[in-house]
């Protein structure tokens, strides 16, 4: 009996999961940040979508950056906030559009930091000692800060005596602030915004240096999505105006100066740089 | 004068034991050269400052309103997931172990001649079984986020997956260790291998196996309480997110709640498996169990429809994974890694047979009152604070890798073993120590030759079956950046390289094996 109800309510529950209508647009984010300031970033931007497609806009938060490519790719959720890498490997593993990104996102850095209790001036004091990335799927944590390390030479997992991943920008501040690690790599942006809050501590984290520039973050939806739905996505990001203030105070939550369109072409340096690095196959 | 003839004579079993007691620090000593891990780490100041300033964070622990209300919310999904995870478990295990239970052949029943087709089918389901619940329930669910999607039906399928191969494997033993009179008697009239368990073992049988079922849920609380390491829901998602951010009020404040929950699951358990004993009581026990399943489906249900999950993506999943990746460069970094997990699970074990055999004495009963509590409270925190956290926490005071994997082993064990240790010592017969005390030998004799003796043999088959099981939490340490494989596991799911996660699974079962022969072997010699 209890076992046939246990039966009974599981399949209930995976079959009523099925058919899932157009109604509600599912948006989620890869979590290059903690949480809770994910959910406050998006807040704003969430109910503009609301009044701009006229439709209830929901922020599903999930933890792990593999996990969003697989949420997307599964069609479990709409639209998501991808970083240059994970939007390459959602392209390879499933049919994705990217829509809008932001001008900043054109030009994007990561930022090398070390810990100043000990004494790392320069990428080169980091060798021998413990350094740490964002999350593994993470382009201006990971992948680039990689790529540009082997490119000078220095093989991180030879270089370095140890390798970790923080899973997410804010941190690997946090650790290398706690002296879990000497050094580490981020995000830029996530850097300025951490260091204009007043959340570095200038007697415990020093900044090394700046990589290269390179094509990171932009706003991609499943490919399955109604063609219209995608432009009129487009369009609102696009229509996004700084000289508006309500709209300014989403654009700046956004560290977004302005969205301007994007396509899959612009991410082929991404791909190369994964390949090279033997993140991608 | 004593010859080495005469002390082989006093004593046949001298130069076995002589090699023993070498080779075992030997073997150990080159572990923990392996691992890196230094016992002397432990003592150091700056360790110790790093851990006192993160533990001196959890107080006051987080009462956030925002924290408190997802904690409670996370906490009821903890339940719900292992509620009916084991549920799902017992729909795989017993179905299997009714196919497998040598208990219900009728070749053994009746002495009819066995069935060459049905004993190639049983021993393909056994097969299946031992992989079930060879993969970590971890690693199923990291293996479901990533085929299926985040959430926790992939932490209740998991769990339905490693637990009903493990319930599949000690229901049949049960059923076969039951007297087979009733049995046979039944199959010699022709009974169905339905009808002969339902009318001659289950009757015997049902107190055993409720009870096993019951200590399998609470196990599965511990096991729901970490999934969210791997994006699978629950209270491990708050953790996760707590420790990455260092924020020590809420790992705190979540260490609270872990820790009443262990504690309030070892009530319950022992609770039902007391009201099995009864008619009343097992009905009342069965009201109890139909309500909280229906009540963690009334909790998930919702969560499910939220997030469909992907069927066809598990299978294109599981069709990559059937490409393992057998690069000879890859493979010498595979076996790099089983090398590293497997020196971490022996040297964390052999620490934990010490401090649980520092810790057993005073906590057993026949410690001081005063000391009792105070142990007995030192075990349940390290007993009650799940191993994947103290992995997390061991990688914040001795820094990454598989060091701090050691410690993590040694910590949690040494509460798991202490308690276990402890109970033996009070289940002990008293005359050898009472002889002695009467004699006027003293405490420390009285316990090296009146209790340690008798204690011993079951001392180390307890810390090898505890090894067994920790071969498995060593391969999944690296999740919170422990080393081993679990690290080189993680990184390959993550980056969708499919072929080498499939190696290194198959790299943990190979290993989970490994161990488990060489600790049956190693408790045959003992007795």
């Amino acid at each position: 009996m209890k076992a046939k109800i246990a039966l009974a309510s599981l399949l209930l529950a995976v079959s009523a999961v099925a058919g899932a209508a157009e109604a509600v647009l599912k948006v989620s984010a890869i979590p290059d940040e903690a949480p809770t300031e994910l959910q406050r970033k998006f807040a704003p931007l969430g109910s503009y979508l609301e009044k701009e497609l006229g439709m209830k806009v929901q922020f599903v938060p999930v933890t792990d950056y593999a996990g969003v490519v697989t949420a997307l790719n599964a069609d479990q959720i709409d639209m998501a906030w991808l970083g240059g890498f994970t939007f390459v490997q959602a392209s390879q593993r499933g049919k994705v559009v990217p829509l809008v990104q932001r001008a900043e996102d054109a030009k994007f850095t990561a930022k090398y930091i070390g810990s100043v209790e000990a004494g790392i001036k320069t990428l080169q004091d980091l060798k021998g000692k413990r350094f740490a990335f964002g999350s593994a799927s993470s382009t201006s944590g990971h992948l680039m800060p990689r790529y540009f390390l082997q490119k000078q030479g220095m093989q991180p997992e030879t270089f370095f005596k140890s390798v970790g991943y923080s899973g997410a920008h804010d941190a690997t501040v946090a650790w290398v602030a706690s002296g879990k690690v000497e050094g580490g790599a981020l995000n830029a942006s996530v850097w300025d915004k951490l260091v204009e809050a007043g959340k570095v501590d200038p007697a415990k984290v020093r900044l090394l240096g700046t990589s290269p520039t390179f094509y990171d973050y932009n706003w991609t939806v499943r490919g399955s999505l109604d063609k219209k739905l995608q432009q009129r996505i487009q369009a609102a990001f696009l229509k996004l105006d700084a000289a508006n203030p309500e709209q300014k105070a989403i654009l700046d939550l956004q560290r977004a100066s302005k969205f301007i369109p994007t396509k899959a072409e612009n991410y082929e340096g991404i791909e190369a740089a994964a390949k090279a690095a033997g993140l991608l196959q | 004068m004593l010859t080495a003839k005469t002390l082989s004579a006093r004593d046949p079993a001298l130069a076995a034991r002589l090699g023993w007691i070498i080779a075992t620090p030997l073997l150990l000593l080159a572990a923990m050269y392996y691992t890196g891990f230094d016992p002397r780490l432990l003592l150091d100041a700056d360790t110790l400052a790093t851990l006192a300033h993160f533990a001196g964070e959890f107080f006051p622990p987080s009462h956030d309103p925002v924290f408190l209300a997802s904690l409670w919310h996370e906490t009821l999904t903890t339940l719900a997931v292992a509620s009916s995870g084991t549920l799902l478990a017992m729909l795989v295990g017993l179905p299997a172990a009714l196919l497998t239970s040598r208990a219900l052949d009728r070749d053994v029943l009746t002495g009819e001649a066995p069935s060459r087709l049905w004993h190639w089918l049983q021993n393909s389901l056994r097969a299946l079984m031992v992989i079930l619940r060879g993969v970590p329930d971890l690693v199923w669910a990291l293996l479901l986020v990533r085929a299926a999607g985040l959430g926790s039906l992939p932490a209740v399928l998991a769990l339905g997956l490693a637990y009903g191969g493990m319930l599949g494997k000690v229901y049949a033993e049960i059923l076969e260790a039951q007297p087979r009179a009733p049995a046979a008697a039944l199959a010699g009239s022709g009974a169905s291998r339905l009808a002969i368990f339902g009318y001659a073992l289950l009757p015997q049988a049902a107190h055993e196996l409720i009870s096993y079922s019951v200590y399998r849920w609470e196990c599965a609380i511990r096991a729901s309480a970490v999934m969210g390491f791997v994006g699978a829901g629950g209270l491990g998602l708050l953790m996760d997110t707590s420790i990455r951010m260092l924020n020590g009020g809420e790992v705190g404040a979540l260490l609270l709640v872990f820790m009443a929950l262990v504690a309030l699951t070892e009530l319950i358990s022992r609770l039902a498996r007391h009201a099995v004993e009864s008619r009343r009581g097992g009905l009342v026990l069965a009201a109890a169990c139909i309500l909280l399943q229906l009540a963690a489906f009334g909790w998930l249900g919702p969560q499910w429809q939220d997030s469909p999950f992907d069927v066809g993506g598990l299978l294109r999943f599981a069709g990559e994974l059937l490409h393992p990746n057998l690069a000879p460069a890859f493979l010498l970094k595979v076996g790099g890694g089983m090398l590293e997990t497997l020196a971490q699970s022996a040297l964390g074990t052999a620490f934990a047979f010490l401090g649980g055999a520092l810790l057993a004495l005073p906590a057993s009963q026949r410690g001081p009152r005063w000391l009792r509590y105070p142990v007995q409270l030192l075990l349940n925190i390290l007993r009650g604070t799940p191993d994947l956290l103290w992995g997390a926490i061991a990688v914040l005071a001795l820094s990454l890798g598989p060091a701090a994997g050691v410690l993590a082993l040694a910590l949690h064990t040494s509460g798991v073993l202490g308690r276990l240790f402890a109970h033996t010592l009070e289940n002990l017969p008293p005359e050898p120590e009472a002889a002695l005390r009467v004699s006027g030998a003293s405490p420390v004799a009285r316990l090296a030759y009146g209790l340690l003796p008798q204690a011993l043999p079951q001392w180390i088959a307890y810390t090898l079956y505890r090894w067994e099981n920790n071969i498995r939490i060593a391969a999944i340490l690296g999740l919170v950046g422990a080393g081993g494989l679990g690290q080189q596991l993680y990184l390959a799911l993550s980056l969708f390289q499919l072929g080498n996660a499939a190696t290194l699974i198959a790299a943990m079962l190979l290993l989970s094996w490994g161990v488990e022969g060489i600790s049956r072997w190693l408790r045959q010699r003992l007795e």
